[in-house]
């Protein structure tokens, strides 16, 4: 008996100082510590490669990617691009333990991502804290850079080229109300901070326009939604379906036309993914447009296709292109300033003062003076066609 | 009344692929006392069985087959494939602790789902698979039905309740008009005096578990023809049917059939008429109320302890 509890307490023994050795914190490296610009620079990229969520990660790194290998030697910069996978399913603890690694490499000046908005609350402080300036490509949640300072889930570290749902919701919301002239909307949430922001914000819009609205809440478990589709009036004219799962946007959309309802599927960002989310009819918005219709991205998508054979244009992976120019941009204007030499500290202030004229989603990129969003960004509404392509009509 | 029949509709097609799944947790128990927190996951490798066969026939856009054949053919492969499976667990993480004590099989059951679940993540990654049957015949089997009273029950909802009602049909006759199932119910009631009786204990439980693996594969296929798959769905839908399983009484088959269906129309029911957003709440304060006035489930018997 005492040979069995010794042996016990041997290895509960051992599996705390292997955990230890592993969870260990890594020191992190001092946001003044100069790095000398000639050697090669670390660029992480925090997105969801695998999980309900892997298709956004996939499309946006194979972007991140193609512009660091073209963007980079044309700045006199050696960049290695990394990537770490944050599956949505685990909650934000991937990106956690991302976030720590990251801190503790010398070479690390910058951050790309998190790309969702769960990593970005997650990780922003303690980024913050490194003074390692961190710029998401999709992170649209509110609450990141909106709000009192103080309540704010993203810290000043934390940067978007994209707009966040305060202009998403009610978008979709406007586009409801003056393109498809909706009497009658419900509105659906998942309980959770993404779906629940959006929901929010449509509502108030489409209250105060005189449309009636019902919301319906389902779990984030939620895999079969017939009784949900039950409860939608037959005479609804939209159901705004928020999810981050487009597996979960067809799925109900396909009930829905099972149980005969004529209300149309409208997605937001998170429902964006035409392999996935495909009935005709429904609508999706997008931050991006399809810059396929952009005169001026002509060489820049044959470049990437050509980089990328089989691979269609969407509309995640041009930020990211985007992201990682305005990154590159920080770190040649901290190497300049620093004559070789670049910290965290001065890439993180540098970031701000970037400005791009030829924009990949067209125009010019500036940063708001009142926030770390882009100056007046917008979100596009694509209407999915009989063929399963996404239409641009708003 | 509409939502009233369409909610019937709902709940018989959840509660069919629950009573599946628990039917399988309840023969395991029932000859070995044994929880086997794998069924799940079998069931989630029973839906991508059922992909892959479907996308070798074509897919729903371009099937090789009539929809009719594809069906049951991607049914079967997914019973083979969880049966195969079934046999593998048994023989690697259950048999060699049959005479431990009980806790021991119940780790090993964790690990399993937990080696299961990882494994088909880094095969398969962990994108959803969408057998869209809606494709199938451009939503033939979404659009066509027969109607009562104005609600239109479609034909995929009608292959689903049928099938799974065939299968429990299925089952009861082996478990009780067979020498298998006579086998089967003799090492349940008592291990050791079927032994003695001559019973070939190793055959019974391997069967066991190829029936119950079986089943779960033919939920998957069942469940995944209207929602998409993923490597984590084992877990939650696993845990329904494991909850059903007791509701049901744990070791009984019709229980295990009871227990799926009453879960079913709970869900639906509460869904529909009480709370979406609390439904779970709702029917598992439900079911804790009915465990603690009829702890051995439904249909369950209760423990008989000779003093």
């Amino acid at each position: 008996m005492k040979k069995a509890i010794g042996a016990a307490l041997a290895v509960i023994a051992l599996a705390v100082i292997a955990s230890s050795a592993q969870g260990a914190p890594k020191v992190a490296v001092s946001a003044t510590a100069g790095y000398s610009c000639s050697k090669s620079i670390t660029l992480p990229f925090i997105t969801p490669l695998t999980g309900g969520a892997g298709f956004l990660g996939q499309e946006q790194s194979s972007w991140a990617s193609y512009a660091v290998k073209t963007l980079a030697p044309g700045m006199h910069l050696k960049v290695k691009l990394v990537l770490g996978d944050t599956p949505v399913e685990q909650g934000p603890a991937p990106a956690q333990a991302l976030a720590q690694k990251y801190i503790g490499d010398p070479s690390v000046l910058a951050i790309l991502g998190p790309s969702t908005s769960g990593g970005v609350a997650a990780t922003s402080k303690t980024f913050f804290a490194a003074k390692l300036a961190h710029l998401s490509p999709s992170a649209t949640r509110t609450d990141l850079t909106q709000g009192p300072v103080a309540q704010r889930e993203g810290s000043p570290a934390f940067f978007r080229d994209v707009p966040g749902d305060y202009i998403q919701g009610p978008s979709d919301a406007a586009f409801m109300i003056k393109t498809l002239h909706v009497k009658k909307v419900v509105v659906f949430d998942f309980q959770e901070p993404y779906s629940l922001g959006l929901a929010a914000a449509a509502t108030t819009v489409l209250q105060k326009a005189g449309v009636s609205v019902s919301r319906l809440s389902a779990p984030n478990t939620t895999t079969d939604y017939s009784a949900f589709v039950t409860k939608v009036p037959n005479d609804a004219d939209i159901v705004f379906f928020p999810t981050q799962k487009p597996g979960d946007a067809q799925t109900f959309a396909q009930q829905m036309i099972e149980q005969g309802k004529k209300a149309k599927v409208f997605g937001g960002d998170g429902s964006n993914d035409p392999s996935q989310f495909k009935v005709p009819g429904s609508y999706v918005s997008n931050f991006a447009p399809d810059i396929t219709g952009i005169k001026a991205d002509a060489s820049l998508i044959n470049g990437w296709k050509k980089a990328n054979p089989g691979k269609q244009v969407g509309s995640f992976g041009p930020p990211s292109y985007g992201a990682v120019q305005i990154l590159l941009d920080a770190i040649k204007i901290a190497c300049a300033q620093g004559h070789g030499t670049a910290t965290r500290a001065a890439v993180f202030h540098s970031v701000k003062k970037v400005r791009i004229n030829n924009w990949i989603l067209g125009g010019t990129f500036r940063w708001s003076t009142k926030t770390n969003d882009p100056l007046n960004a917008k979100f596009y509404i694509f209407q999915i066609q009989s063929n399963g392509s996404y239409k641009l009509v708003g | 009344m509409d939502t009233f029949i369409q909610l019937t509709i709902d709940a018989v097609t959840l509660g069919s692929v629950y009573a599946l799944i628990a039917l399988g947790y309840t023969l395991v128990y029932g000859v070995l006392k044994l929880l086997n927190f794998a069924h799940g996951d079998v069931f989630m490798v029973g839906t991508f069985i059922g992909y892959g066969v479907l996308q070798e026939l074509g897919g729903s856009s371009s099937p090789k087959l009539s929809v009719w054949l594809i069906i049951p053919i991607i049914t079967l492969a997914a019973m083979g494939g969880c049966a195969l499976l079934g046999i593998t667990i048994e023989r690697f993480a259950y048999r060699p602790l049959r005479d431990a004590p009980r806790i021991a099989p119940l780790i090993s059951a964790l690990g399993v789902s937990f080696f299961l679940e990882n494994s088909m993540q880094l095969l398969f990654g962990a994108t959803p698979r969408n057998y869209n049957a809606f494709n199938f015949g451009n939503g033939y089997l979404y659009l066509k039905g027969f109607q009562i009273h104005g609600v239109t029950v479609p034909l995929l909802r009608i292959v689903t309740v049928v099938s799974a009602f065939v299968l429990m049909v299925a089952l009861w006759f082996l478990v009780n008009k067979t020498r298998t199932g006579k086998a089967m119910r003799a090492t349940s009631f008592d291990r050791e005096a079927a032994a003695m009786m001559g019973i070939d204990i190793d055959r019974v439980i391997v069967f066991t578990f190829v029936l119950g693996s079986a089943l779960a594969g033919a939920a998957g296929v069942i469940f995944a023809l209207r929602v998409p798959t993923t490597v984590n769905i084992g877990f939650v839908i696993g845990l329904k049917g494991f909850i059903a399983a007791v509701i049901g009484g744990i070791g009984s088959i019709p229980g295990a059939m009871a227990g799926g269906l009453l879960l079913g129309f709970a869900e639906s029911y509460v869904q529909g008429y009480i709370s979406t957003q609390w439904s779970d709440l709702y029917v598992f304060s439900g079911l804790i109320l009915l465990m603690i006035f009829r702890h051995q489930g439904l249909l369950g018997r209760p423990d008989i302890r000779k003093v």
